[in-house]
């Protein structure tokens, strides 16, 4: 059973979680599951929601969500229209949570990939998924992942054997609909073999008004000299709550990209956690954060652990602030002892276009080798008046001349996606802000 | 064309004390006039082209400005381009991540939708571009690269001439557009400018030095000191000031 006694049960109330848990209708019963689920649970609850005195948790107050209630989204049937699609793409559809095969389309895919989703994989790929889901995540950092273990709904599991290359990307698409409060806890595992290739979009976005809760885990495990392209667009409904931990391990010579769009939800936290194991590896993490609402809170935290020689990281997120929103922005580096010769790069860079809006940036370095090089660096500034005026002197009217600037404070990010189909495929996304 | 009255101007500067530069302008342009207004640095040249512009930094304090009978001053920026009015920038601003052909021809749409006129289509503006950027000298591939970022000094007053050739103004103003440019630039600014000149448009040129003015030649020759036009003569004056400096006129007032 839960123990829940020794918490503060007016801040935490558990019962709405335990409930969910016994009756979760995504995952196929197994005991081995049930056993990582009620002890996910158990420790979540017991650790508790955390709290502004957090450090990792300064400026995000997730209180709130201790005092919502949870029930379980229903499926959905009906039809829907993907407003602007990719061209070519595999792509797994869920509405709702639920994994939607109608709307799917996996016809490109490679007949040697394992592309599936988590409940299909639990039935059919026991052994290969079985590690990765019992495995434990760190309860004290990543509580949402911890609650993600015990709670999860669907989500896809890949596996790219060795030498084996896609050049399809693959696109995970989570559509909400329900227009009552619910939760979905979606859990990604992408497993890319020695030498392997593959791109994958997931993105996240709703047609309803309500006030549901994501919270979703994307591990990538990058095995030697594989390399993978990952992009998050999160565009949920300005209502919801957003939660993401993504998880990036990399074995010797492999490299990572991930790009982060985060342009929807009433509140809205991302983490990015990248473990480099081996020697050699490179990653690359670049992030676009753009709100546009009053309330809206969108907190980026983005961590590098360099544990071996030779690493490369380097990251760059820019982000927009209108009305009075906020933004927050954690970069860290951390360069364990005897991993010499690594170059990390990192900047943020923000625009504040009121005078309400508000961001929080830290960049910061931690290092425990002698030979490194790394950078860093973060700026917060308004829209060059020079510019703007020189732009207006030129006929060109004051909304579209600053919209031609926040253009390309923005492209400076986009512009580091090399696929052109996803670029505007990401570009289009992010021009679909709700004000 | 251009009728400044008593015109006065002041900025805040950054311990809010207010400083007042222009302290009476009076000055009137007539159609195919070229008008050439000189004076020591700090006098107050690049303000007055700067609020006949629209800058919102300046105060303004009193007179009036009509451009062809348009009350100039309550006018916004880009309605005084539309209006006609060009200023070639003294010092340009750079502009990362805004593509420089992407921004003339969004110059040259807006300001023909404001007059009513039909928009340029990609090839028509592509063909007047590669014509006009022959005349001032300056290579195709500055159109694919940001405004103004990383160009020399030259290179962008070039770029300034040849937005002006585009939006073919009724009235322009170059702010020092000759300061460190080489003989030959020099020729090319001097010719963008005459080219332009016609009866039905009117040219205001700042500078320092009268070895532009050996290219244009003005109509009349303004001397500008301490915020006010204290003398104003044909081109002799300009001249005369190369000979004296400027250090005559300003003991006179
Ligand atoms: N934006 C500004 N902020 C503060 N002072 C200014 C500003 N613009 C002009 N000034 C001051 O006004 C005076 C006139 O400057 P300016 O118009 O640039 O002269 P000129 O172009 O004749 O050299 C100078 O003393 C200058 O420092
Ligand atoms: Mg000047």
């Amino acid at each position: 059973m839960i123990d829940a006694s020794t918490k503060d049960v007016a801040v935490l109330n558990p019962s709405p979680f335990a409930a969910l848990r016994l009756d979760n209708p995504f995952v196929p019963e197994k005991d081995w599951l049930q056993d990582i689920q009620v002890n996910q649970l158990k420790a979540f609850l017991h650790r508790g929601f955390p709290t502004q005195k957090e450090e990792l948790w300064k400026y995000t107050d997730v209180t709130g969500l201790a005092k919502q209630s949870y029930i379980w989204p229903k499926r959905n049937l009906e039809s829907f229209q993907q407003k602007i699609k990719l061209e070519k793409a595999i792509s797994i559809v869920f509405v709702n949570g639920y994994f939607s095969p109608e709307f799917s389309n996996l016809t490109a895919l490679p007949e040697n990939v394992i592309c599936t989703t988590i409940s299909d994989a639990i039935i059919q790929h026991e052994d290969r998924i079985k590690p990765y889901l019992i495995n434990k995540m760190d309860l004290n950092r990543h509580p949402f992942a911890v609650l993600n273990g015990a709670l999860m709904t669907d989500g896809v599991f890949i596996l790219i054997p060795k030498n084996v290359f896609i050049s399809v990307p693959i696109h995970f698409y989570y559509y909400n609909t329900q227009q009552t409060e619910f939760l979905t806890a979606p859990r990604n595992i992408i497993l890319a073999e020695a030498h392997s290739e593959v791109t994958f979009i997931e993105e996240y976005t709703s047609d309803n008004e309500a006030k549901y809760f994501t919270n979703a885990v994307t591990e990538i495990h990058a095995e030697e000299n594989a390399r993978v392209n990952h992009y998050k667009l999160q565009a949920e409904n300005p209502s919801a709550t957003h939660i993401a931990n993504i998880f990036i391990k990399q074995k010797q010579n492999s490299v990572v990209k991930s790009f982060n769009l985060s342009i929807g939800g009433r509140l809205a936290r991302e983490d990015v956690h990248v473990l480099q194991q081996e020697t050699g590896a490179e990653c690359y993490l670049q992030g676009f954060y753009h709100l546009t609402r009053d309330q809206q809170h969108i907190d980026n935290h983005v961590h590098v652990d360099h544990c071996a020689m030779h690493g490369v990281s380097s990251m760059l997120y820019k982000g927009i602030m209108r009305k009075k929103s906020h933004a927050v922005f954690n970069g860290k580096v951390f360069v364990h002892k005897n991993a010499q010769h690594i170059q990390a790069h990192q900047a943020n860079h923000n625009l504040l276009l009121s005078f309400d809006a508000e961001v929080d940036t830290k960049p910061e370095l931690e290092i425990y080798a002698d030979d490194v090089k790394c950078t860093h660096g973060a700026t917060v500034g308004q829209l060059d008046s020079e510019a703007l005026f020189y732009l207006r002197a030129r006929g060109i009217d004051k909304d579209q001349a600053m919209a031609l600037l926040t253009h390309a404070f923005a492209d400076e990010v986009m512009n580091q996606i090399k696929d052109e189909e996803i670029k505007n495929y990401v570009k289009q996304r992010a021009s679909h802000v709700e004000e | 064309m251009l009728v400044i009255k008593n015109l006065q101007a002041s900025i805040q500067d950054e311990k809010q004390k207010t400083k007042s530069i222009l302290r009476g302008i009076n000055l009137t342009v007539k159609p195919g006039e070229v008008h050439a207004i000189m004076g020591p640095n700090g006098s107050g040249k690049s303000t007055l082209a700067n609020v006949l512009a629209g800058r919102e930094d300046y105060q303004i304090d009193g007179g009036t400005v009509e451009l062809e009978d348009k009350n100039l001053l309550t006018l916004s920026p880009e309605e005084r381009a539309a209006a006609g009015l060009f200023l070639a920038f003294q010092y340009p601003v750079e502009i990362p991540g805004v593509n420089n052909m992407y921004f003339l021809k969004a110059a040259v749409n807006s300001i023909r939708k404001q007059r009513n006129l039909s928009q340029l289509d990609a090839i028509d503006f592509l063909k007047i571009i590669k014509e006009k950027i022959k005349e001032v000298g300056m290579d195709e591939k500055f159109l694919s690269r940001a405004v103004n970022e990383g160009f020399s000094g030259g290179e962008k007053k070039r770029n300034e001439i040849l937005q002006m050739l585009m939006l073919e103004p009724r009235l322009a103003i170059l702010d020092e557009t000759d300061s460190g440019l080489d003989i030959d630039a020099l020729q090319m600014v001097a010719k963008g400018v005459n080219s332009l000149r016609d009866p039905n448009r009117s040219i205001i040129v700042v500078t320092h030095y009268q070895r532009l003015l050996d290219y244009i030649v003005p109509d009349f020759v303004h001397v500008m000191v301490k915020g006010q036009i204290i003398k104003s003569g044909d081109k002799e004056l300009a001249l005369e000031l190369e000979a004296k400096g400027y250090g005559w006129l300003e003991s006179s007032i």
